[in-house]
C-alpha cells in the first residue's frame, strides 16, 4: 500500500501535467471551442480536420498570430499514425497551400487508428501540435441531395396540411455497402423567421412533416451524421414548401346532390304515373277475364237468382232487341241458318201455360206471351246491352234485323249450371215477343241424335217456320224463300208474321244458339209446333228433342199444344238431312230443294257431340259426318 | 442357442440403427426443413443479419456508455484523452485491416476471423469493467446496466460469429482465447482517477472496436449479396 501510493501520486501528477499541456489553445479544434482570446499569441494551429466519407480526410491549419508564417511552406504538417509502437512522424502527403490544407488520400487514411498532427516551422519544432484523432470520429458526411416534397393530405378544416419530404443520401458516402451508417435530421422553419424546428433523427431517406399551415412559406433543409457519432455534416440546400388555398371539393358535392335529387324525382314521377294510371295499367297487366254473358244482357242477370229479369229481357221486355251479333258473325257461312222465332201470342192460356211449362221445363224459355209486352219495338226486343250500349229499341231493316235469332250451332258439353238452372226455373217470363228462344238442353243427353242444322222446310202462316230434318222437302212459300235467302242472317219477324203457318209434318230440328256467342251454344232438337193458322203469330216451339226418356216424357205430356208429326222416337231413326241445296224456284216462289242425300243414320250420334270438340257456332257437314260412326 | 442370440442382437441392431444415426449426429443442425430434432435451423443470411444487428446494438450502447462515463466521471479537460487512449488500446496488436482499400483486399474468411478475434478479446475486459465500476461510489445504474448489457451481448455475438464461421467457412469451433488477460490481473488497487482513466480508455477502445466489428460485418454482408460493388 505504501509502495503504491508514491507511484500513484507520480502518475497522477504526470497526468495532470499532461492535461495542462493538452489544454492549450492549439488543440482547440478537437473540442470545438472558440479561442479568439488575445491573451496569448496565437500559435499556428490546426483549425479542423474533416473526413467526408471515412476514406480520406483533410486538415486545415492557421498560422495564428504569427503572420510571418502564413506564407506557404513556412509551416509544414507532420502526422503520426499510431498503428505500431515504432511509427514515426511523416509529412503531409499532399499539400494544398491555397487553402492551407493537407489532404490525406485513400492510401494514407486508416480508420480506427489514431492520428496526431503537428505543425513545424523552420527549425521550430515546438510548434508541436498533438492533435490526435481517429478518422471515424472526424467524419462529417456530405449533405443529402435531391430533396423533394409531396403533399400528403389537408386537414378537414382546410387550415393545415402534412408533407412528405424525400431525399437521397450523399453520393460520397458509401451507404449501400455498409461502410457508413448515416442518420438524418430535418429542420424547417417559416420563411423569414430565425428559429428552425428540428425533427427527430432517423436513418431513412424520407420523413413526414405534420401540421404545416396553409398559406405560409416553409423552408426545409437536412443534415446528416454517422449513426451514434457526434459530428454533423453541412446542411443541404433548402427547399421551399408552400400550399395555397386549394379549391375545395365543392364541385363534387353538388354533383352528388344533383344525382340524388334526380333519382328521387324520377322515382316520384314513376310513382305518380303508376298511381294515376293504375286502372289502365291494371287493364294492361291483368286484362279482365270475360265473363260469360249474353250480348245485350247484363251479366248480373246471369247470376243465380236473377232469372226473372233475364227472362224478361229475353222475351222482349225492356227497350230493344238483341243486337244482331250473330248474323254479322255468320255472314260468311251460307250453310248456317238463322232462325228467328217471334214471340208468340198467347193463344191460349193453357197452351201458353203448357208451352211455357214445356219451354220452361225443357228449354227454359221465357214465357211465350208476347202480346202483352208489345212494346214499341214490334220486331224485336231490345234490351239493355252493356256491351254494345244500345239500350234503345230500334227497327233495323228487315233483313238485317237484329232480333232474336236462333243460331244453329253446335257446342257439345257446355251445359252450364246457370243456364240449366235458369231454364228450369223460368216460369213466368213476361216477354211479349219472344225473340230469342233458347233451347236449353236438360242435359248433354239432349244433344244426342240431333242434327246440327235445320233447314226450313215450311213456313207457317202464322209466321212460324217449319224446319225439317231434311228428309222431306217442303216447298216453301215466299217467306220461306226469303228465309232461305237470309240464310246468312235471320228471319225477321215481319216475314214470319205474314206467313202462314203451314202444316209441318216432319219434325225439325231447331238448333238454338246463344246469340251472345260468348261461348256456349245449346243444341237441341226441337219440335216445331205447327201452330194452327189461328195462332197467327210467330211461334216458338222449341223444346229439346228428347232422347232420353225424361224429356221425352215431358214432351209427350204436352203433346196437345204441339203438333208432332211423328212420334218422337221414330224420328230418331229416320235419316236426317242437314240441309239441302236449293235447286230452283218454282212458280210460287217456293224453293225446290234437292233431295236430301242419303245419310247414314247416326245412331251413335248422341255420343259424339259430347266427345268431339266442336268449333264454336256451327259444324260443317264433314264434321257431322265424323260424328257418326 | 448362440446363433439365436446373435441373430436376435443383429435384428435389434437393424431395428435400432436409425436411432444410432440420430444420436451420432452433431448437435447443431444442418439446414433441413422440418427436422424432428430439437434444434432449430437458421439460414445463413438470417444469421448474418442477426449478427450485424447485434454488432450495431453493441456499438450504440457502448457509445452511450462511453458518453455517460465521460459526463459523469471525467473532468472536462480529460475528455481530450480519448484520442490518446487509442494508443493504449489492448487490441492494438491484432492485425486488422484499417482502411477500405485494405479490407477490399482480404478475404471473407479473414474478415470473419478478425471479427471473431475482436469479439473474443473483449469478453474478458468487459467483465473486468463490471467489477471495477461497481467500486465507484456514485455510478449511475444506467451506466452499469448498459455495460452489463454490452458484456452479455458480446458473448452471444461471439457465439453467433462462431456459428457463422462454421456455416460459411465450414470450419471447426475455435476456443476462446484468454491470452490477453495480463493487463487486468494486477492486484493493485488503482487510484480513483487512474481507474477512471483506465475505464474510460477501456470504454472508448471498446467503442472503437465495436464500430470496427460492425463495419466488418456489414461489408461481409455486402459481399454476400453483391460481390462486385462491395469493398
Amino acid at each position: 500500500m505504501a509502495d503504491s501510493s508514491p507511484s500513484a501520486n507520480l502518475l497522477l501528477l504526470l497526468l495532470i501535467s499532461s492535461l495542462y499541456w493538452l489544454f492549450t489553445p492549439g488543440s482547440a479544434f478537437l473540442i470545438d471551442r472558440d479561442h479568439n482570446t488575445s491573451s496569448a499569441p496565437l500559435e499556428p494551429h490546426f483549425t479542423e480536420c474533416i473526413s467526408r466519407e471515412q476514406e480520406t480526410f483533410r486538415c486545415w491549419w492557421s498560422p495564428g498570430s504569427y503572420h510571418n508564417l502564413s506564407s506557404p511552406g513556412a509551416l509544414r504538417v507532420f502526422y503520426l499514425k499510431k498503428d505500431s509502437p515504432t511509427s514515426e512522424w511523416k509529412e503531409c502527403p499532399e499539400y494544398i497551400h491555397s487553402n492551407r490544407e493537407c489532404f490525406f488520400d485513400v492510401n494514407h487514411t486508416s480508420v480506427w487508428i489514431p492520428y496526431c498532427m503537428q505543425l513545424r516551422g523552420e527549425n521550430v519544432t515546438y510548434f508541436n501540435e498533438d492533435d490526435c484523432f481517429t478518422v471515424e470520429n472526424i467524419v462529417r458526411p456530405d449533405p443529402p441531395v435531391s430533396l423533394s416534397w409531396t403533399l400528403l393530405n389537408i386537414s378537414p378544416s382546410g387550415l393545415s396540411y402534412d408533407v412528405m419530404v424525400n431525399w437521397e443520401p450523399p453520393p460520397s458516402a458509401d451507404v449501400d455497402a455498409g461502410w457508413m451508417r448515416i442518420e438524418y435530421e430535418i429542420q424547417y422553419r417559416e420563411r423569414n423567421t430565425t428559429n428552425w424546428e428540428a425533427l427527430e433523427m432517423q436513418p431513412h431517406t424520407q420523413q413526414t412533416i405534420y401540421g404545416l399551415h396553409i398559406g405560409k412559406d416553409y423552408e426545409v433543409h437536412i443534415r446528416c451524421r454517422m449513426v451514434a457519432f457526434t459530428k454533423f455534416g453541412e446542411f443541404s440546400d433548402s427547399i421551399f414548401i408552400e400550399v395555397t388555398e386549394i379549391p375545395t371539393k365543392e364541385s363534387t358535392i353538388p354533383f352528388t346532390l344533383v344525382l340524388v335529387l334526380g333519382i328521387v324525382g324520377i322515382l316520384i314521377l314513376i310513382m305518380l304515373i303508376v298511381i294515376t294510371q293504375q286502372h289502365r295499367l291494371m287493364m294492361v297487366l291483368l286484362p279482365p277475364v270475360p265473363a260469360p254473358k249474353i250480348k245485350g244482357i247484363d251479366s248480373e242477370l246471369l247470376k243465380k237468382g236473377k232469372l226473372d229479369e233475364l227472362n224478361f229481357i229475353l222475351t222482349g221486355g225492356g227497350m230493344g232487341g238483341l243486337p244482331t251479333y250473330a248474323p254479322d258473325f255468320y255472314q260468311d257461312e251460307p250453310w248456317v241458318e238463322f232462325i228467328e222465332v217471334d214471340g208468340e201470342d198467347g193463344d191460349s192460356g193453357e197452351r201458353e201455360d203448357n208451352r211455357a211449362s214445356d219451354t220452361q221445363r225443357l228449354l227454359g224459355l221465357p214465357h211465350p206471351v208476347s202480346h202483352h209486352m208489345n212494346m214499341g219495338c214490334s220486331n224485336a226486343i231490345s234490351f239493355p246491352d252493356d256491351d254494345s250500349g244500345r239500350a234503345s229499341c230500334y227497327n233495323p231493316d228487315l233483313p238485317e234485323q237484329d232480333t232474336l235469332m236462333l243460331m244453329a250451332t253446335l257446342l257439345p258439353g257446355q251445359p252450364e249450371e246457370e243456364e240449366a238452372s235458369f231454364d228450369v226455373e223460368e216460369r213466368a217470363p213476361a216477354s211479349s215477343e219472344r225473340s230469342l228462344v233458347q233451347a236449353q238442353t236438360g242435359g248433354p243427353q239432349t244433344w244426342v241424335n240431333t242434327d246440327f242444322y235445320a233447314q226450313v222446310s215450311n213456313v207457317m202462316p202464322s209466321g212460324g217456320v217449319v224446319l225439317s230434318p231434311g228428309q222431306q222437302l217442303r216447298i216453301q212459300e215466299s217467306t220461306s224463300a226469303t228465309e232461305e235467302e237470309t240464310q246468312k242472317g235471320k228471319e225477321d219477324e215481319d216475314s214470319k208474321e205474314t206467313e202462314e203457318q203451314k202444316q209441318k209434318e216432319l219434325q225439325f230440328q231447331l238448333l238454338v244458339v246463344d246469340p251472345e256467342g260468348s261461348g256456349y251454344t245449346t243444341e237441341s232438337n226441337v219440335r216445331q209446333i205447327s201452330t194452327p193458322p189461328s195462332s197467327g203469330e210467330g211461334y216458338q216451339t222449341i223444346h229439346p228433342q228428347p232422347v232420353e226418356t225424361k224429356p221425352a216424357a215431358t214432351m209427350e205430356d204436352n203433346q196437345s199444344p204441339y203438333i208432332l208429326p211423328d212420334s218422337p222416337q221414330s224420328q230418331f231413326f229416320s235419316p236426317v238431312a242437314d240441309y239441302t241445296v236449293v235447286q230452283e224456284l218454282d212458280s210460287h216462289h217456293s224453293l225446290l230443294l234437292n233431295p236430301p242425300p242419303n245419310q247414314s243414320p247416326p245412331p251413335c250420334l248422341p255420343q259424339h257431340p259430347l266427345k268431339a270438340p266442336m268449333p264454336v257456332g256451327y259444324i260443317t257437314p264433314d264434321l257431322l259426318g265424323n260424328l257418326s260412326p | 442357442m448362440h446363433t439365436m442370440a446373435v441373430i436376435q442382437r443383429s435384428v435389434w441392431a437393424l431395428l435400432l440403427w436409425p436411432s444410432l444415426l440420430t444420436v451420432s449426429m452433431p448437435l447443431d443442425c444442418k439446414e433441413e426443413q422440418g427436422s424432428l430434432s430439437g434444434c432449430t435451423s437458421i439460414s445463413q443470411e438470417k444469421l448474418l443479419d442477426r449478427v450485424i444487428h447485434h454488432a450495431e446494438l453493441i456499438y450504440r450502447v457502448s457509445e452511450e456508455s462511453c458518453s455517460l462515463f465521460e459526463e459523469m466521471f471525467l473532468p472536462f479537460p480529460l475528455q481530450l484523452q480519448s484520442s490518446q487512449a487509442g494508443y493504449a488500446c489492448i487490441t492494438k496488436a491484432l492485425p486488422m485491416p484499417s482502411s477500405k482499400s485494405e479490407i477490399q483486399q482480404i478475404s471473407d474468411k479473414w474478415l470473419l476471423h478478425s471479427v471473431l478475434m475482436l469479439v473474443q478479446s473483449w469478453i474478458e475486459p468487459l467483465v473486468y469493467l463490471q467489477t471495477t465500476m461497481d467500486r465507484y461510489d456514485h455510478a449511475p445504474d444506467m451506466l452499469l446496466n448498459k455495460t452489463k448489457w454490452v458484456s452479455d451481448k458480446l458473448i452471444s455475438l461471439e457465439q453467433g460469429v462462431v456459428v457463422l464461421i462454421k456455416k460459411m467457412l465450414d470450419e471447426g469451433m475455435l476456443a476462446t482465447t484468454y491470452s490477453e488477460q495480463g493487463l487486468f490481473q494486477s492486484d493493485v488497487q488503482p487510484e480513483m482517477l487512474e481507474s477512471v482513466m483506465r475505464d474510460y480508455t477501456l470504454l472508448s477502445c471498446f467503442k472503437k472496436d465495436a464500430h470496427k466489428m460492425e463495419t466488418f460485418l456489414k461489408l461481409l454482408k455486402c459481399r454476400q449479396t453483391d460481390k462486385y460493388n462491395c469493398p
